[in-house]
């Protein structure tokens, strides 16, 4: 890393610590074009800078320009390897700067040009259900299989499984961070960290380093993810959701947006049921939005899995009529028992069996499903 | 009057175990006041107070005297109220209040009660094991408090005289009123009144839980469940001591013995019929569960003895608490040990827990969403320590049943056909282990699955398979066959074959969803 580069990165860091709405942070970025020139503007009290900032953000400058806190970004910045572009590099992702309340500096580690990809924004909360991760992940997956890269926020919950989807289709991802680049957060995802720079994907944040998550860096960081997607896809929210809120921005900034139905019974998924009586456009296969973005040149590896295939793994007769009660879904014990009309003792057997060949899993809540 | 003594039999507890306690009664004339020796305790040494209201309130006149009570042997301290009543009567003989009818064998004849001011004569803990020890040492006779009765009366061989009054006992030695002795209770008798407050029939749906607790019965096999909030978990465990084999004569002593002597046992109740079940709270110390305090008393495990211990909400009981129960759960017994005495209680059980599979508990609820976040359930499981787990064959996962499931299905099995069934695999295995020192199928070693479970060639296929596709440990490979056992048992056939392995692997999935 070149060492200039992290000098100028320490001194955008101190611009973004400021806290400058853009609209007034881009002209001055504009005129002066680097965070250096704009730090010795303000320590040579240059009239140019007084007429594009207010007086208080001049004072801030001053007071918060020192050296020790000058040293403190740079040490952080060398130390976790932290570049950053700004909205007059040719690098810098365009359509951060036209969205509504656009971005003037990005700091990011990886490499910034998977974003010149085909691009799908996925979200969905943190506390997800076992079959919203399990869809999230496998759209994911089948997405990065046709070379879409995968735009998510790095939390708990569906965030990770679509991160985690798309390393395992192939295709690099990128995680928006609402804290520092140098802050390990969640602490869960260290080791999803690493894998998703090993796979030449993309962290990037408009917080500087050293900034800590803070409740409202996310919803607001929520607009990054919806921009930098060329659609979004919606995989679970409840009705007071902040993946509502990254929906809200997709539609303000014009973007497609696609919600997963999920389980119609399920309280994980009530935004979705929301959104889509509103009129929302609903998907249940990574196939669906490739058709409706008109990217089907490129078709993911889809599992062939149809209905009769499933069935014709069976090997008797009770084997086809449990895996007949699974097809519509995942079933618990006792509606399994009730419809194939088993003693529990064999029926657990049969399941056994059917979980051996690696037909069906077991799921929490005594559940058994068709691995998709 | 010089000065004249007296000799009355009776029994303490030291333990589990009675011993007998010789109480020398020394009268001399000079000035009125009491001395009790031979290690009493408070209890003990307040009696005097009592002794003394007690017989003037049956109407009797105490020469002035100077008195000595010695409670032989002099090295093993008295505990508790019942020696009250026989000091009161050596008392009444040595000053020749009362004057025994000649028929009247000190030496065969126990006595045992707390007074009360008015002459009254309480229940007292304790009197299984010291009724035991009296015949041991061949007593004939015990005259105790008519609470008591029923319990001595279980003990064959025994003239039992229930006395309420000391009033009563005084004319019962001077002759002058019989007492008619207490019925013998037959065991077979009090086990027809044998009832389990909560039926299998009372179960609606989880068909796949009553299976799990009628093969955990079956083989003895310790159980856990993990489910949401009013998945009916405690219910279901509520059911396991009406489905477990009636419990022998044998086994309702040593159960009685330790309720006896905790003072857990209903007033007029003979022996223990009904297994026990235990269910402490989960802020439970590990002295009350293991056993503890100044004079080393019996803790949950030990009442739980023969029966089903109970541990709801697992992963909130102390950690300290949860490791306590390592010992019993391998050895079925336990050491107590304390500055001032030590015991050693059984503590063969059946341990039951149950537990929510995250923090707010609706992990995997198909009703209500969950808001525990993956590091915070890993923490909470994590609370369960693998040691544990390990000594636990069978887990298993219980959803929370749909109220029209309720209301709609028919009436399930009930306890007593399920009961029956786990006899006959229960004395499969009593003959299979004859002749080694077992008893169930939960207690083979790694040595002994070898030897008595061994799959025919498709199950063993299968069970590799299973192994290889769920990442069996060791451990949960023999668990898998020891339940594969039971199984086999409770269909009735010798061999273990690959039906039996499939169910049993369903036990131990919880491995691989839960504890990875």
């Amino acid at each position: 890393m070149k060492t200039d580069a992290a000098v100028e990165t320490s001194y955008l860091a101190w611009l973004a610590d400021l806290n400058v709405p853009a609209d007034k942070l881009l002209p001055v970025i504009r005129e002066y074009r680097t965070g250096e020139r704009i730090f010795h503007a303000a320590a040579e009290e240059d009239p140019r800078l007084s007429e594009l900032l207010p007086p208080d953000v001049i004072r801030r400058m001053k007071t918060t320009g020192t050296r020790d806190n000058l040293r403190r970004l740079y040490n952080l910045i060398t130390e976790h390897k932290i570049l950053s572009v700004t909205a007059v590099d040719d690098s810098f992702p365009p359509i951060l700067s036209e969205i509504p309340d656009p971005v003037s500096i990005l700091f990011y580690q990886g490499d910034l040009s998977c974003l010149q990809h085909r691009r799908i924004s996925m979200v969905g909360s943190r506390h997800a259900s076992y079959a919203g991760l399990k869809a999230a992940e496998d759209i994911a997956r089948e997405l990065s299989s046709s070379g879409i890269v995968i735009i998510s926020g790095f939390a708990n919950g569906i965030d990770t499984a679509c991160h985690q989807g798309c390393l395992r289709g192939g295709s690099p991802t990128v995680a928006v961070l609402g804290c520092g680049l140098d802050r390990s957060y969640p602490t869960a995802n260290s080791s999803l960290r690493k894998q998703v720079l090993d796979n030449g994907g993309l962290l990037i944040s408009e917080f500087s380093p050293g900034q800590p998550p803070m409740a409202f860096h996310f919803p607001y960081r929520n607009r990054i993810i919806s921009g930098l997607g060329d659609a979004v896809i919606l995989m679970e929210a409840r009705i007071r959701s902040g993946s509502l809120v990254t929906v809200s921005h997709a539609l303000n900034q014009g973007k497609e947006v696609f919600v997963y139905p999920g389980d119609p019974s399920s309280p994980y998924s009530e935004g979705n049921r929301q959104l889509l009586r509103e009129g929302a456009t609903y998907f249940t296969t990574a196939r669906d939005i490739l058709a409706d973005m008109n990217w089907l040149d490129n078709p993911p590896d889809e599992v062939q899995n149809s209905d009769c295939s499933v069935l014709s793994k069976a090997r008797n007769e009770t084997e086809t009529a449990v895996l007949n009660c699974l097809l519509p879904g995942p079933r618990s014990f006792d509606q399994l028992a009730d419809t194939c009309g088993l003693p529990p003792a064999e029926l657990l057997g049969i399941l056994t069996m059917l979980q051996i060949r690696g037909i069906i899993e077991s799921v929490p809540g005594k559940k058994y499903q068709i691995i998709q | 009057m010089s000065n004249q003594m007296a000799k009355v039999l009776t029994f303490g507890v030291s333990g589990v175990n009675g011993f007998p306690v010789q109480t020398e009664v020394f009268c001399v004339d000079g000035m009125p006041m009491m001395e009790i020796i031979g290690l009493p305790d408070t209890a003990v040494r307040e009696s005097k107070n009592r002794i003394n209201a007690a017989i003037i309130s049956s109407g009797v006149k105490l020469p002035v005297s100077r008195v000595t009570f010695n409670l032989a042997p002099a090295d093993i301290r008295k505990e508790g109220p019942s020696f009250d009543l026989p000091m009161a009567v050596g008392l009444l003989i040595a000053s020749g209040e009362v004057s025994p009818r000649d028929d009247f064998d000190p030496d065969n004849t126990a006595f045992f009660g707390e007074l009360g001011l008015d002459g009254c004569i309480r229940r007292v803990n304790g009197v299984l094991p010291m009724v035991i020890s009296a015949k041991e040492h061949g007593v004939r006779e015990v005259i105790l408090p008519d609470g008591n009765a029923r319990e001595a009366a279980c003990i064959e061989g025994l003239r039992v005289i229930p006395v309420s009054h000391l009033r009563e006992v005084i004319r019962y030695l001077n002759g002058t009123e019989n007492i008619v002795p207490e019925e013998p209770v037959a065991f077979e008798q009090l086990k027809r009144e044998a009832s389990c407050p909560v039926d299998m029939a009372q179960i609606r749906g989880q068909s796949a839980a009553r299976r799990a607790l009628e093969v955990a019965a079956a083989g003895g096999h310790n159980l856990i469940m993990i489910g949401v909030p009013g998945s009916g978990k405690t219910m279901l465990a509520r059911c396991v001591p009406g489905i477990l084999p009636p419990m022998t004569f044998e086994e309702s002593l040593e159960t009685t013995r330790i309720h006896s002597i905790s003072g857990r046992l209903p007033s007029g109740s003979g022996l223990m019929v009904t297994r026990p079940f235990c269910a402490p709270h989960h802020s439970a110390s590990v002295a009350s569960l293991i056993g503890g305090g100044q004079d080393a008393r019996p803790g949950e495990v030990s009442l739980a003895h023969n029966g089903v211990l109970f541990l709801d909400e697992l992963p909130e009981f102390s950690r300290s608490a949860l490791e306590a129960l390592r010992q019993p759960l391998e050895d079925g017994i336990v050491s107590v040990s304390r500055v001032k005495r030590q015991a050693q209680y059984q503590s063969s059980f059946m341990l039951i827990a149950a537990m929510n599979p995250c923090p707010c508990g609706y992990f995997g609820s198909s009703q209500r969403a969950c808001h525990c976040t993956p590091p915070e359930i890993r923490r909470y499981l994590d609370r369960v320590s693998g040691p544990l787990l390990d000594r636990i064959d069978i887990q298993i996962e219980v959803d929370s049943v749909p109220v029209s499931a309720i209301t709609g299905s028919a009436a399930a099995e009930s306890s007593a056909v399920v009961a029956a069934r786990v006899a006959s695999a229960r004395s499969v295995q009593y003959e299979r282990y004859r002749k080694s020192a077992l008893f169930c199928n939960a207690q083979l070693d790694s040595n002994s699955i070898r030897r008595f479970c061994v799959p025919d060639a498709e199950g063993s296929r299968l069970l590799h398979a299973a192994a290889d596709s769920m990442h069996m440990s060791m451990r949960g490979y023999h668990r898998v066959l020891k339940v594969a056992r039971t199984i086999a048992d409770l269909a009735g056939e010798e061999t273990i074959s690959s039906v039996h392995i499939a169910e049993a692997v369903q036990y131990r999935e919880l491995d691989q969803k839960y504890w990875r």
